[in-house]
Order: C-alpha cells, then structure tokens, then sequence
C-alpha cells in the first residue's frame, strides 16, 4: 500500500503587517496620520511533508514561526500564499468538514467548559463531532482508562489541577479519534510523571490507529522521547528537517568533561593547561565544578591527562552533550550544513 | 438539524453552568424579577408627564416602549458579542472555536447565551398589555403571530447590526468603545420617528435600522394604517441586514490574525 501524506505544504508563506511606533509626543501625533508600516514574513516559503504515521517535532525560538505554521495547518489562519494540503483537503476553506478529521489541544488553552463537569463537556464534545454512542465508548474507554481520568470525569474543571486538567485536555481532543493530532506544547508547566504518561498515551495511539503527530515543545525530552523526526524553524524558514538522530551525530559530536577538584584553583590556571587546543571551559561558582567542551574526541583523553597531571582530581564525569546544546549550537550559527 | 440540535445541546450546557451555582442563581433571577418590577414603575413614571409627542399619546408611546423591550430581550439573551474584541480576539479564544466543525458565529451565540435576559420581555409584555387596556385595544386571532413575526425581525435587526460591529475586530485592533454608542443610538428606535427631523428619520430606518426595533412594528398593534407598510417591512430588514451580517463576518473571518503568543 502506498503511503498516503498527511500533511503536504508547498511555498507556504504567511505575512503580517506590523507598525512601528515614533518615540515621543510628537510622533505619537505623526503616528495618527501616516504609519510606518512594514510587511513581516512570519512564515517564510516553506515547503515540507508529513506521512501518515508519523510523529514529527516542530521545534524554534519564539517568535520563528511555528505556532503561525500550526494555525495555518489547523485553518485557523488562512496563508498569504502558498498550497497547503492537510487530511486532502484545504483546511481554511472547508474548515468545518476539515477540523472534523484533526485534534488540537493548545497547552495554554482549554477546550473544556470551566465550571461543569469534565464528562459534561466530553459529552457536548461528542455531539458536536457527531460521535456514535458504539464508537465513543469502544475508543474513549481506552483513553480514559490509558489516561488514569476516571476519578476526574465528575470534577468541575476549575478545581483540576494543571495536569490533571491537560490529561482531559488530551482526551477531550481524541473524541472523534483524528486521524491527525496537533499538539502545541501540551506538557508546559507539568511535572515529570505526568509528561511521561502523556509520553506513553501519545505513543501508544501512535501505535494503535497510526494516528500523525505533529507537536511543538520547548521540552526537547518529549520530542527525544517521541519523535524520530524534526523540524526546526528559525526566523520563518525551515533549516533542518530530518532524523533526530542524524542532527545528533552531526552535531553531538564531542563530549563534555566535568571536574571536581581537592583543591580548587583559578580557572584561568585550568584554561592553560589545554592552551592552543579547541577546548572551551566553564566554570560552575556554586559547585565548583569545571567543564571542558571538547569537540574532538580525540582530546579527551590528553585534556584529561594534563589536568590530571597538573590537580587532585575529587570527581569526574564524561558527558556526551545534549540535544539542548547542539540546538542552542545551531541556532547561534544560524544554520545546520 | 445539526445546528437545532446543537442549539439544544449548548442550552443544556448552559443550564447546567447555571445549576452549578445555586444560591447564585436565586440570588440572581431575584434581583431580575426585582429589577424588572422597578424598571416597569419608573416608566409609567417618567411617560407620566408627557402628555401628547407629535400626536402619539402618553399610553401609546409606553405601548412601544413596551414592545420595544421584547425583541431587545431576546437579542441580549443570544447575542452576547458586545465584548467579541476582548473576550475572543484579544485573548485568542477564537482559535479554539475555528477548530470546531460548527459555524463560528453560531458558536459564538451558543456560547454567549444569557437567558435571564429574557425577564425584560416579561416587562415589555406586561407593559403593552397595561397600556393596550387603557387604549382600549382590541386582539385579532392574528396579533399573536404578527407579533412573534416582529419580535423575530427586529431581534435580527439589533443582532445584524452588532454583528457588523464586532466585525469591525478582524480587519482592526480598535478597541470596541462605538459598542455603548451603538446601545445609545439603539434607545431612539423607541420613539415615534416622526418626532425626529427628516435625517435622523432617515437613519433610523435605512442605515441602522433600529425604528423597526420600536415604533414601526408596534404602530401596527396601534392600529395606524398609515405605518402598515413599514411594520411589515420589520422582518424583511431583519433577515436582510442579519444576512449581510454573517456575509461580512465571513469575509472577516479570512482576515482573523490570531492573537500573539
């Protein structure tokens, strides 16, 4: 069987108009009558797609364009220009047929009614995405018990607590069980167990109805944990979109040393041991640990030679550096390649 | 269909909202029955020291007062988007809404409903039953019908109106302060128009069309034949100005930029 696209962007380009204010009174007063107004591209001709099945991270800074990328895929925005194509169709110009085939849970939105109960507000939900009595119970049993919700169904959502209410966020966006899952950072704000079973449930949908997902997060360790493929925005252009892995042994090459000494010394004295070498220190004050970035591996054996020779070392450690790093490394380049 | 049956389906969820808070809601419909008991007083009041207004009398011109405040109930009981700025544009809950297979200003009503509202028809219709037995006015097999036909039409031309204006929100950031105007202007529907000079007469009937909210329907309860035409012609502006209503929010829509994150 051929593998159908779910999504399919092409030269998708989304400008807003924007103006800048005069300082002063005066301008204030030239403001009223012309404007200085300028054209901002947000989302800059970018063209990509996504399979069926897929689970992709969409990753930037703020303000690179992702969440205006997700509003056009949902149809909430329509683009300046460009073709999109999401479920096979247009999503801003038959968006009410459209949204019947997505989910969309807004990490900072809720979906659900505040003062009633959270199975009152799945059950309208129902309705309006005219589920089948046969088909909510079949699917929505799973995702309420995969999701631990139960005790929460006769809560008002108002005296919820942050992840407990995006669990039913969760839920409340599976109810007509999309094909297609936008999620735009749903685990802000949460803590570690709960992201792991919002992990897990993900993964196992993924799994069970080859549902796509689409996520944006400022969380790397979700994306770690969920995705094999990124996309990285930056300024409005795409500049990366591949395996997670392939940017890793790109970039993640290298390690990170740390040490702890007996003695601690300055760390001008450490920078000199490794003088004329690519190895860049950093010294955390509270801990007194020193860290070495070393990006050849073959260094790290001689760095550790000298300071060894040089201090009582208390405690070491090698690290290999993190995805967090490696983005950070790209975005002050400005681009992979 | 669809959309009968979700109106019912939001009415419920709303009632239940209501429910949630009990005491409130006693406190609440209270204070309206209360409130709607002065406002009645205060009118028989205040049009008690008018005597004759261009040669409508003191009785018929509380007739329409009283009219007037039914299909004004039933537009705030459903269209709520005085605050369609703040409440959905500025504070982007209207990406949520567009991410509903529902028409988003339907949602919108849906969401919005505020049936206590609906007390004030209670006070206009007691107000025009007062009123109409001092007059003397009799009641045809067909006044219910022609009433509702009103009351239909001249919610619709309050509801067009003010759909037009919080358009105004997707193509501006303006702040939406022209909405009280909008109420001010919309009081003078309940006046004869033919107090008022020819302009403003004008206005009143063709531009915004709050005449067919007050007098001109009414007149026809009245028994001036000479506004006949006019009173029937309430629905018909009704469904014309709430249809291009919806057109321009449509447009509107396309513009919606979404609120920064």
């Amino acid at each position: 069987m051929k593998m159908k696209n779910a999504i399919e962007v092409e030269n998708l380009r989304k400008e807003f108009k924007g103006y800048s204010s005069r300082s002063g009174l005066k301008g204030a007063f030239r403001d009223l009558f012309t404007r200085n107004y300028k054209i901002v591209p947000a989302v800059n001709d970018i063209s990509f797609s996504v399979k069926q099945g897929e689970m992709v991270g969409y990753i930037g800074e703020n303000g690179a364009g992702k969440s205006t990328t997700i509003k056009m895929l949902t149809g909430i925005l329509t683009p300046t220009s460009g073709r999109i194509m999401v479920n096979g169709m247009n999503p801003h110009q038959e968006r009410e047929r459209f949204v019947q085939t997505i989910g969309v849970v807004f990490g900072q939105r809720s979906q659900l009614w505040w003062d009633i109960a959270v199975q009152e507000s799945f059950r309208l939900l129902k309705k309006v995405y005219k589920v089948s009595d046969a088909h909510y119970n079949e699917h929505m049993n799973h995702v309420i018990k995969t999701l631990d919700i139960e005790p929460l169904l006769d809560k008002p959502v108002r005296k919820l607590s942050l992840g407990q209410r995006m669990r039913c966020e969760l839920a409340a966006a599976l109810i007509h069980n999309p094909p297609l899952l936008f999620l735009d950072e749903p685990t802000i704000g949460l803590d570690v167990l709960v992201k792991l079973k919002i992990r897990e449930f993900l993964k196992e949908i993924n799994e069970k109805y080859n549902t796509t997902i689409l996520l944006t997060t400022h969380d790397l360790s979700d994306i770690e944990a969920l995705c094999q493929r990124v996309i990285m925005l930056d300024e409005g252009n795409i500049i990366y979109d591949g395996a997670l892995n392939s940017l890793k042994e790109k970039w993640g090459e290298g390690k990170e040393l740390q040490f702890q000494f007996l003695k601690d010394p300055e760390l001008n004295a450490v920078q000199n041991l490794t003088r004329g070498m690519p190895v860049y220190w950093e010294l955390d004050e509270k801990k007194m640990v020193f860290s070495a970035m070393i990006e050849d591996n073959e260094l790290v054996s001689r760095t550790i030679a000298k300071v060894a020779e040089a201090y009582q070392i208390r405690d070491m450690k090698i690290n290999e550096i993190s995805t967090e790093e490696i983005i950070r490394n790209i975005y002050e380049k400005g681009s992979v390649s | 269909m669809f959309y009968g049956s979700m109106f019912f389906q939001y009415l419920a969820q709303y009632m239940k909202t209501r429910l949630q808070y009990r005491a409130d809601l006693f406190v609440e419909i209270f204070s309206d029955l209360l409130s709607q008991a002065v406002n009645f007083i205060f009118i028989l009041v205040v049009f008690g020291h008018t005597s004759l207004l261009a040669g409508w009398s003191r009785n018929e011109i509380i007739f329409i007062y009283g009219f007037f405040l039914v299909p004004f109930a039933v537009f705030s009981s459903f269209f709520n988007i005085w605050d369609f700025n703040e409440r959905y544009i500025v504070k982007g809950e209207f990406d949520r809404i567009l991410t509903r297979p529902i028409h988003s200003l339907f949602q919108i009503i849906l969401e919005r409903i505020e049936l206590e509202s609906l007390f004030g028809a209670v006070t206009g219709i007691a107000i025009m039953f007062y009123s109409g037995i001092k007059l003397g006015l009799e009641m045809h097999w067909y006044d219910p019908f022609v009433f509702l036909l009103f009351v239909i039409g001249g919610a619709l031309v309050y509801g067009g109106v003010f759909v037009m204006l919080a358009c105004i929100s997707f193509w501006a950031d303006a702040r939406t302060s022209i909405m009280p105007m909008m109420y001010n202007i919309g009081n003078y529907g309940r006046y004869p128009v033919d107090i008022y000079n020819k302009a403003i007469r004008f206005v009143l009937t063709w531009i915004l069309p709050f005449a067919f909210v007050g007098v001109y329907p009414a007149a026809f309860f009245l028994g001036k034949r000479e506004w006949t035409f006019y009173s029937f012609l309430t629905p018909v502006i009704g469904v014309v100005f709430f249809t291009v209503s919806i057109f321009l929010w449509n447009q509107g829509v396309k513009k919606y930029r979404g609120a920064g994150n």
